[in-house]
């Protein structure tokens, strides 16, 4: 039941790229109508809504007080999850985490700590005694295609926003969440043998393996991650990588304006 | 409830903290068709409570075990996102949300033309994404609206609302300090059109006058948040472009 839907999708979208077009009439690297909105939902410390066509995401980050690991006293943490919940599509069933919604938030983790833009010393209260720990949870509440980068955005756009709440917690004043950067993430899907930006759900229903870039503000690799069955060679991921540097940049861009508003 | 008498949750002039009269409710606002993923959905904020609910089906009914000859099965999660309350919440289901996925079925239950659909399940999700006092109502009020929303049929809408006891007075619709510090809670689901009730919860300590004059506060906020729900299944199908 589930295979014939795909195999006939799979064969109009072979039809489709052999006239360079996509099944909702974007361009091969043209991606979907973005909006962010930040500082959106109460309790949470800090908090963003991505829509990206059919796709709906929230993240929102809250802090916790723990003590530091015995090797790095005055380091607090960083912790990334997504929740990839029945509400956001027909497919998704209830249970623990499944093996697609641990590599989500761990993709969208690898990409925030690995680009350095927190400082994990800055995160320390009491040396060896008090450090913050900070979670940022990904919600999807709409999967239309593409949930790998509305999840990014949605992720980086809450901690840029992030308050921390030190007078709940008895230790001084509430302050802003120091963030130096802004890592963005570019995904592609391989529809009907070559590779497009920003899948929609009936490309990711008809098409094969899938690369996610996340890129820094000084255009540098911070996480990458292949996914699904499917082989690509070094060409095409350097016509991808030259896209997904400029895509990176634009999303910046978006973040950037939002936070001046 | 919490039981903690001494805090003041009441002004000198008489209106509540946040100078709420006794009868009045939080805003609410609806939006029908929020989530193009689902059949049906619909976001309800409720004072700062932010509730989303997703509606898939009818569908097949598996494990088969649960299947009803005779009609379709609601099979309900109420659940609360992790930045939802002040101190973060673990992923999963716990106690609070599995009985209040329970109660909140068997309500949708009572007005869902369950009959029409045998052998099927209708899956409604409740996403908590910010909560202040009042979170299972707003959801019973979002689930109805995406029920609508994906023209399931129905005897009626059900509308969640809550009165409860401050510093001995009845007020409508608790706030998070009034319930944190209040004597009684009493929310129920209410069909506006019918008058009957579907839902119905209590705690806490209430005369049998007080109980009245609450279920009196409740109808009149059902009254007023049934007008607002039509309004965004209006919206929804009036022009609407999505």
């Amino acid at each position: 039941m589930v295979e014939l839907v795909p195999n006939l999708l799979r064969q109009e979208m072979a039809r489709l790229a052999e006239q360079d077009a996509r099944i909702d009439g974007r361009g091969q690297f043209d991606g979907r109508e973005i909006s962010l909105e930040t500082d959106c939902l109460y309790n949470a410390e800090g908090s963003a809504k991505v829509t990206m066509g059919k796709t709906v995401v929230y993240a929102g980050v809250k802090f916790e007080i723990r003590t530091p690991w015995p090797d790095r006293p005055s380091e607090g943490s960083l912790m990334c999850g997504a929740e990839l919940r029945p509400v956001a599509h027909r497919k998704y069933e209830p249970g623990p985490p499944s093996p697609e919604s641990i590599e989500l938030g761990r993709v969208v983790d690898r990409g925030i700590r690995e680009s350095g833009c927190i400082d994990m010393n800055s995160l320390c209260i009491i040396p060896g005694e008090k450090v913050w720990g900070v979670m940022i949870d990904i919600h999807v509440l709409s999967d239309g295609g593409n949930i790998f980068d509305a999840c990014g955005l949605a992720a980086i756009a809450a901690l840029r926003t992030a308050i921390v709440p030190a007078e709940r917690f008895d230790v001084g004043d509430d302050y802003t969440l120091s963030v130096n950067g802004t890592p963005i993430m570019a995904s592609f899907t391989r529809v009907g043998g070559r590779y497009v930006y920003d899948p929609c759900e009936e490309e990711e229903l008809g098409g094969d393996e899938r690369i996610h870039i996340t890129i820094g503000d000084e255009g540098h690799l911070h996480s990458l991650q292949k996914g699904l069955r499917g082989v690509f060679t070094p060409q095409e991921f350097a016509e991808i990588f030259e896209v997904a540097q400029k895509k990176c940049a634009e999303l910046r861009k978006i973040v950037a304006e939002k936070e001046a508003n | 409830m919490g039981g903690y008498g001494d805090v003041q949750l009441l002004r000198d002039d008489g209106l509540r903290l946040d100078g709420r009269k006794l009868d009045e409710s939080r805003p609410v606002t609806i939006e029908a068709g929020i989530l193009p993923a689902a059949d049906g959905s619909a976001m309800v904020t409720h004072g700062l409570n932010v509730a989303v609910a997703a509606v898939y089906g009818p569908m097949e009914a598996h494990p088969r075990k649960i299947q009803r000859q005779d009609r379709a099965v609601i099979d309900v999660r109420y659940n609360m996102a992790p930045f939802s309350t002040s101190d973060r919440i673990r992923p999963g289901f716990n106690r609070r949300s599995r009985e209040i996925s329970k109660v909140t079925a068997e309500a949708l239950e009572s007005v869902v033309l369950v009959e029409r659909f045998p052998r099927s399940k209708i899956r409604v999700e409740i996403e908590i994404l910010a909560a202040e006092a009042g979170t299972r109502c707003a959801g019973i009020t979002a689930a109805s609206v995406a029920l609508a929303d994906a023209g399931i049929p129905m005897r009626d809408m059900i509308v969640g609302v809550a009165s409860g006891k401050i510093e001995d007075t009845v007020v409508l619709d608790l706030d998070k300090a009034e319930d944190n510090y209040g004597q009684a809670d009493l929310p129920a689901g209410i069909l506006p059109n019918t008058g009957e009730i579907a839902f119905l919860q209590m705690d806490g300590d209430l005369s049998p006058e007080e109980f009245d004059l609450a279920m009196e506060y409740n109808f009149k906020a059902a009254k007023e948040i049934h007008e607002i729900m039509v309004d965004a299944l209006k919206a929804r199908y009036d022009g609407g472009d999505s």
